[in-house]
């Protein structure tokens, strides 16, 4: 059976101006590489579609075994204007959990 | 006076994370926390412009008036436990607010406290002279050029200032330190570079006082609060605040007061460390910049957790400035919808309120709906149910206008779904529109922008 990144991972979402930033952390050092395989910016750009309008950058954070995603463009303003009900993305970043465990 | 005590290491808590925070965690750490420096961060975007409005209709106010009853209680507990107050509750006044504070520490029979002000993060009155200087204010994201467009809109404009005001007033003998907008790990870096003797020339040992500053700024952020095990945190009613103890090498370690809700562990901290940042290999403050991908984070003990081997680069020669300007309004409505068919009751309203939208004449920029229950939150991330079964769906429509008025009609249109819209709509209350702030993100030579400090005392 397909795992999900929910399986192994965990998430912790803000914003950041107008981007909005994903910690993705495994839940144990072995599932590290699974995690990196798994959040890559297509993998995240079609998870999201068009509420993402700008680039999508993730950053392999190996010393505690997860990765930050950065998603330019992505709060349709920032907090202070956004039409979004999540104003601060903290909702937005746990669907990055929804995406398939790729193995490395 | 200047430091001449260098210690060996220095004890910080974390009193709040933003202007609304509880209280009882903060007293419980005055108290009983045996800390040096009880530091609180009560400042955000938003809050700024918000200040900002305060103080236009009163130039007496702009601080966050929860600051001063929060501090006039704690200033004898503090005092008892050897322990200095630091917060950026200054706001966009914070003489103002060190004033309300030292009538408020009077009234309660507190004399002779002195109280620290630190200042020169609004440049609200400077930005013609910065473009005089030749300063452009590029919008640092989209590189846009175009100031002049929202020139006539600005309403807050601050310079993210680092800790060089907070040491200047903790060597001005300050037991209180009040400031405007410091960055919020500016809050614990100021206070553990006065404390540890540490200079600007000491890159990894800031990178480690930044590092341990952005764990503890969101208070219970790092002890299970926003915790993705949210349900193996226990008591978080009864949370608490974290303290760091960092040493003169720049280890630390986080943890919390025996006894008090959640947890701290691994998982907290590191949830903590990705929390609202950019390139972790690159963690931008005004004191220095930090590599995220650097600190190795362990458990060493029960709600113990040692922070080690931080690398950090030296303080950039630009500080990031924040202009607000006023963008207009949002106009927004929420309703309800029942089992049977709840999905295709929310759908038909959407059309309702469409057609009401075109004959109202409602002026947008921009329309959104949602479903709530559905779409809401993670928006074409969210699969969509295949039958209707559902016990309620909502719906929200939000729109942005140019004016009040236009954001009157959404609500107006909303309302008249009570007898327009399908059988078992509910409404709540209505919602009122709201005039919404952009931002404007850029940077400033440091060389142009200076703190000020003065002292007031009880």
């Amino acid at each position: 059976m397909t795992r999900s990144l929910v399986d192994i991972a965990y998430v912790r979402a803000g914003d950041k101006g107008d981007s909005v930033s994903v910690g993705v952390l495994a839940k144990s050092p072995e599932y590290y590489a699974q995690v990196i395989a798994s959040v890559t910016p297509k993998t995240v750009a079609a998870l999201y579609g068009d509420w993402i309008q700008g680039k999508i950058e993730v950053f392999p954070m190996p010393n505690i075994d997860g990765c930050l995603v950065l998603m330019h463009d992505a709060l349709g303003g920032s907090a202070t204007n956004t039409l979004r009900f999540d104003q601060t993305a903290k909702s937005l970043g746990t669907a990055i959990l929804r995406l398939s465990a790729i193995a490395p | 006076m200047p430091n001449t005590l260098k210690n060996t290491s220095v004890r910080l808590g974390c009193g709040a994370g933003f202007w609304g925070d509880a209280f009882d965690p903060a007293l419980e750490l005055a108290e009983r926390g045996n800390l040096d420096f009880l530091c609180f961060d009560f400042l955000a975007e938003l809050t700024m412009s918000l200040l900002q409005r305060v103080r236009a209709k009163d130039p007496g106010q702009g601080y966050v008036p929860d600051m001063v009853n929060w501090f006039a209680d704690l200033a004898a507990p503090a005092k008892m436990s050897g322990t200095t107050l630091v917060c950026n509750g200054g706001g966009v006044n914070p003489r103002a607010g060190a004033e309300a504070l030292a009538k408020a520490l009077q009234a309660k029979g507190i004399a002779g406290r002195k109280i620290g002000v630190v200042a020169g993060d609004d440049v609200l009155g400077r930005l013609q002279a910065f473009r005089d200087a030749g300063v452009k204010l590029t919008h640092m994201r989209t590189g846009e050029d175009g100031f002049d467009r929202i020139k006539s809109k600005v309403v807050s404009a601050n310079v993210y200032l680092g800790s060089d005001g907070i040491i200047e007033a903790l060597e001005g003998g300050s037991e209180i330190v009040v400031t405007g907008r410091v960055t919020d790990s500016a809050l614990f870096i100021g206070p553990a570079m006065y404390r540890l003797g540490w200079g600007f020339d000491q890159p990894d040992r800031i990178a480690s006082a930044i590092t341990v500053g952005h764990i503890l700024e969101c208070a219970a952020g790092c002890t299970g609060g926003m915790s993705s095990r949210f349900d193996q945190m226990p008591r978080m009613g009864e949370v608490g605040f974290p303290i760091a103890e960092i040493s003169g090498d720049g280890t630390a370690t986080i943890s919390k007061l025996p006894g008090s809700g959640g947890h701290v562990d691994q998982f907290t901290v590191k949830e903590h460390l990705v929390y609202e940042i950019g390139d972790p290999r690159s963690y931008f403050t005004p004191d220095g910049v930090a590599d995220f991908t650097t600190p190795h984070i362990e458990e060493t003990g029960a709600d113990v957790v040692r922070v080690t081997g931080m690398r950090g680069k030296a303080r950039p020669d630009s500080l990031k400035l924040l202009i607000g300007y006023s963008d207009g309004w949002i106009g927004e409505g929420l309703l309800m919808f029942p089992w049977p068919n709840a999905h295709a009751r929310a759908r038909k309203a959407e059309e309702t309120l469409r057609e009401r939208f075109k004959r109202l004449g409602l002026l947008s920029s921009a329309i959104s709906f949602n479903y709530i229950g559905l779409n809401m939150l993670h928006g074409p991330a969210a699969p969509m149910p295949a039958s209707d079964n559902l016990n309620e769906v909502g719906l929200r429509v939000a729109v942005k206008t140019a004016s009040r008025d236009e954001a009157e009609k959404v609500r107006r249109a909303c309302s008249q779904l009570w007898i327009m819209g399908p059988g078992g709509t509910s409404f709540g209350a209505p919602m009122k529109p709201r005039p919404t702030i952009a931002l404007w993100p850029t940077l400033v030579p440091r060389d142009l922008v200076s703190h000020s400090v003065e002292y007031i005392t009880s």
